[in-house]
């Protein structure tokens, strides 16, 4: 078990540094970051010493191995386009995203078992056909436009909830959250609807089929055939055994929700790591491009780590295996 | 009964705090640094106008009038500018504003780490007379320095010195890049980098008080939808930009305003003047034919620019006949007009050219960079064809198109250019004269002419205005006999408003809080 840990934590290592490695190659490519850095009145030699205090007139694997250096020491270089230290633009920006994240994946999880087990009960239902059919809408259309749409609907037309931002924030030590407050709260409606869509559309289908095909098992006809209630048996017995590959395959969405945040953070501008990478795009901010990046990459890494290790924990075939090879 | 009516006037107490003065407004770039020295664009110095003054600044009309500076004049045979300073103006921290102030903050925006140092290459010394008199003496003599320093703000010696931001910081950070301690109409009450931006009247300001507000918030929204969308939901009092092609439809909603105006920007084409060959398409290796004037005069009479404007501009620009726009200092009235729309004329002159089949060529273009910059790109392709010439249009965000035209990965390109100083020997600087270390940085097609390059130090230390005009007129009349760009039109400003929201546009695109006012 700890040698198939080491090796997994080791393979997790390389991955980071190919990542790291692929990004500064692909930098080059992005812009020159001195356009947006300097007056378009500045004289070349301006420029080329700007460029040369930045480090970037080095080739790219300089540049990386120096990022490397800094990023061991948990130092990751300083924003060209704020002059702040990047780890803590992006630990100031991180709550927001987590924040985000958390509530549009308790929707998805919540609003997709709920929709997913009635569909499944009432399969042939006028209801449950036309959750089916409105499902395909919100797997089909982009996030761009739902959140647009939603913007329209919600903020211009019924004027319910704002258009954009976190609304008021509380200070609670660590960090400022939105959960507080009533306009905070507001503000995460549509956004956390507009990320969680596709989630939820994904597990309520995941859902219907798992019951679906559950509840034609012979356990769950001999539970009927013992006269037990509808509902002990569509929850009790039929639900608890779907979750095995929902709970799977909402731990690996967790990690999209996140790196997808990036369009519901721009339609909202939701002051968000993902809105600060977009930003940094369109800046040629370097370092919080690399720190975002490998801040991702970090995290699929972890989750995935987390999940070889809990089925390794899980299912002793797997041990087993380890200790043959 | 009377819960009712309490409720209700708390109501009116509520509205009225919320509504009435607290401005909030978006625009798509957060202005990165309230440093007004660390970085020269658009975004930081309209901004930083609200918070901190220059000696001079620009009117309504952006013509100059007198701010920390009450009058000033040339001194003696044209050694440099006498600036008489404002007396009793304090900054925002309580600090009294005076000659030394002015001395340091020359010395600041002119050091090798601030990013408006060039606005000071003419000057060679600053002297403080008395506390209130300042020489500025320049090593030629430069009639056109007060409107090139309109931008150039005070600061602190004092507050500056006590902070440690003694030199504006470019690649870390320091106490003036979050703080600021102007003599503005506003001071900075709040300030979230890429969040929230607050301005607060600043009581102790030495002007006249026109606007209204107690509170200004700016946020910036990069996606213009979304912008759109909380001006209508009333979430926000005013944007900018409005997208050209949401104009007619919030025009026409209740209780929002579209306000136009044009910018100083003028887009124009650029050609490869030096390249020898063609760089793109089945006819790259041939030699260029745009280094033929009859070309780069075809292209001129083949582009409907009225048709441009009308259809992608949806009537929100006008035309361009030279570098600069009509508002301009040292526009060229005698070469007020732009070649006319003539495909039989472009086919006449491509045929004497020796292209009467035609060739195909590179466009380079940005996508993100101006209004529509992409669509009119592609316009330009279609009435190229039109007269036989195949444009091979490649759009791109802006962020790779400078390196593309400075690496001259271009056969003819896409350019909008404002002039900073408001003035036309501005694009001859950067556009027009032969490239090198510090002029000519922006000329990518390395366009080089003898009599440009010698008049441009001349129309520089003209003190005579009509002797100058004279030069200008001349540079004007070469540029346009030589076809060195094509000038298309110049660009729309759209700004959108809540209708009780009343303020000016300036065509610098800057938003002076100092004139709204809302009811």
């Amino acid at each position: 078990m700890l040698s198939f840990i080491i090796k997994r934590v080791a393979q997790s290592v390389l991955v980071l540094l190919v990542v790291g490695l692929i990004a500064f190659a692909m930098f080059r490519y992005v812009g020159d970051p001195l356009d947006a850095m300097v007056s378009i009145e500045a004289s070349v030699e301006e420029v080329e010493r700007v460029r040369e205090q930045l480090g970037l007139d080095q080739p790219f694997f300089v540049q990386y191995v120096r990022f490397l250096q800094g990023a061991v020491q948990g130092d990751f270089g300083i924003s060209y386009r704020q002059g702040e230290p990047v780890l803590d633009i992006i630990l100031a920006r991180l709550p927001a995203t987590m924040e985000l994240a958390a509530i549009s994946g308790t929707f998805a999880i919540s609003m997709g078992i709920v929709l997913g087990v009635f569909t499944a009960i009432r399969r042939d239902g006028f209801a449950s056909s036309l959750i089916m059919s409105l499902s395909l809408v919100g797997v089909s259309l982009p996030t761009f436009l739902i959140g647009i749409l939603l913007i329209y609907l919600f903020s211009v037309e019924l004027d319910w909830l704002p258009s954009f931002g976190r609304g008021e924030l509380t200070d609670i030590g660590l960090w400022e959250t939105g959960l507080l407050t009533t306009s905070g709260l507001k503000a995460l409606i549509l956004p956390s609807i507009t990320l969680g869509l596709y989630q939820m559309t994904l597990i309520m289908r995941l859902v219907r089929s798992e019951m679906l095909e559950v509840l034609r098992q012979d356990y769950v006809r001999f539970a009927r055939a013992r006269g037990l209630s509808d509902r002990a048996v569509n929850f009790r017995h039929a639900l608890r055994n779907t979750l095995v590959p929902v709970i799977t395959v909402t731990g690996l969405q967790l990690g999209a929700i996140i790196a997808f945040a990036i369009v519901t953070e721009t339609v909202f501008q939701w002051p968000g790591v993902g809105l600060l990478f977009i930003n940094a795009i369109q800046f040629v901010d370097i370092p919080v491009m690399a720190a975002y990046l490998m801040f991702i990459a970090v995290m699929f890494v972890a989750i995935n780590l987390l999940v070889d290790i809990l089925y390794v924990a899980v299912d002793p075939r797997l041990r087993n295996q380890e200790t043959s090879v | 009964m009377r819960i009712i009516m309490t409720s209700a006037a708390l109501a009116m107490c509520l509205g009225t705090v919320a509504t009435a003065e607290t401005f909030r407004w978006a625009s798509t770039t957060d202005p990165q640094t309230m440093d007004p020295h660390a970085v020269s664009s658009a975004p930081v110095l309209g901004f930083l106008n609200n918070v901190y003054e220059g000696l001079v600044r620009r009117g309504r009309d952006m013509a100059i009038e007198p701010s920390l500076a009450t009058s000033w004049e040339p001194i003696g045979d044209g050694e440099g500018w006498r600036f008489h300073l404002r007396e009793g103006v304090t900054f925002h921290d309580g600090s009294a504003f005076d000659a030394d102030d002015v001395l340091f903050s020359y010395e600041r925006a002119s050091s090798e780490e601030s990013d408006v140092s060039s606005w000071f290459s003419p000057v060679s010394e600053v002297v403080v007379v008395d506390q209130y008199t300042v020489d500025i003496l320049t090593s030629a003599p430069n009639p056109i320095f007060p409107d090139s320093i309109a931008n150039w703000m005070m600061m602190d010696s004092g507050w500056a010195g006590d902070n440690g931001a003694d030199r504006p910081a470019r690649d870390a950070e320091n106490h003036a890049t979050r703080n600021a301690n102007g003599t503005g109409a506003f001071m900075l009450a709040e300030r979230e980098p890429g969040l929230r931006t607050v301005l607060e009247p600043f009581e102790g300001w030495w002007g006249e008080v026109e606007h209204n507000l107690t509170r200004a918030e700016f946020t910036p929204i990069e996606n213009s939808a979304t912008a759109v969308a909380a001006l209508l939901s009333g979430d926000v009092d005013m944007i900018n930009p409005v997208p050209i092609q949401d104009a007619a439809r919030l025009a026409s909603a209740d209780g929002v305003d579209v306000i136009q105006g044009i910018e100083a920007r003028v887009i124009m084409l650029g050609f490869g003047h030096e390249h020898e060959t063609l760089q793109y398409t089945e006819d790259a290796g041939q030699p260029n034919p745009f280094q033929d004037v009859r070309v780069r005069q075809a292209v001129a009479h083949a582009l409907n620019v009225p048709a441009i404007l009308q259809t992608i501009m949806r009537g929100n620009a006008e035309e361009a006949s030279q570098l600069v726009s009509p508002a301009m200092r040292g526009f060229s009235a005698a070469n007020d007009m732009r070649p006319a729309y003539d495909p039989d004329a472009a086919r006449a002159l491509l045929a004497e050219a020796g292209y009467a089949d035609g060739f195909s060529f590179g466009l380079r273009c940005p996508n993100d960079r101006y209004l529509n910059d992409e669509a009119v790109c592609q316009a330009v392709v279609s009435m190229l064809a039109q007269v036989g010439i195949t444009a091979e249009l490649d759009a791109m965000p802006v962020r790779n198109y400078w390196p593309e035209l400075r690496e001259d990965n271009f056969d003819m390109y896409l350019l909008g250019w404002s002039p900073g100083t408001f003035d036309a020997e501005h694009p001859i600087r950067f556009l027009v004269h032969t490239p090198g270390e510090r002029l000519g940085t922006w000329n990518f097609g390395g366009y080089s002419n003898a009599r440009i390059d010698e008049m441009l130090p001349m129309i520089q230390s003209e003190i005579d205005d009509d002797a100058r005009q004279a030069m200008l007129d001349e540079a004007a009349q070469i540029i346009i006999d030589d076809q060195v760009y094509v000038p298309m039109y110049v660009q729309p400003l759209v700004w959108g408003t809540a209708d009780s929201v009343s303020l000016t546009q300036r065509p610098d695109n800057f938003l002076i809080l100092r004139w709204v006012t809302m009811n």
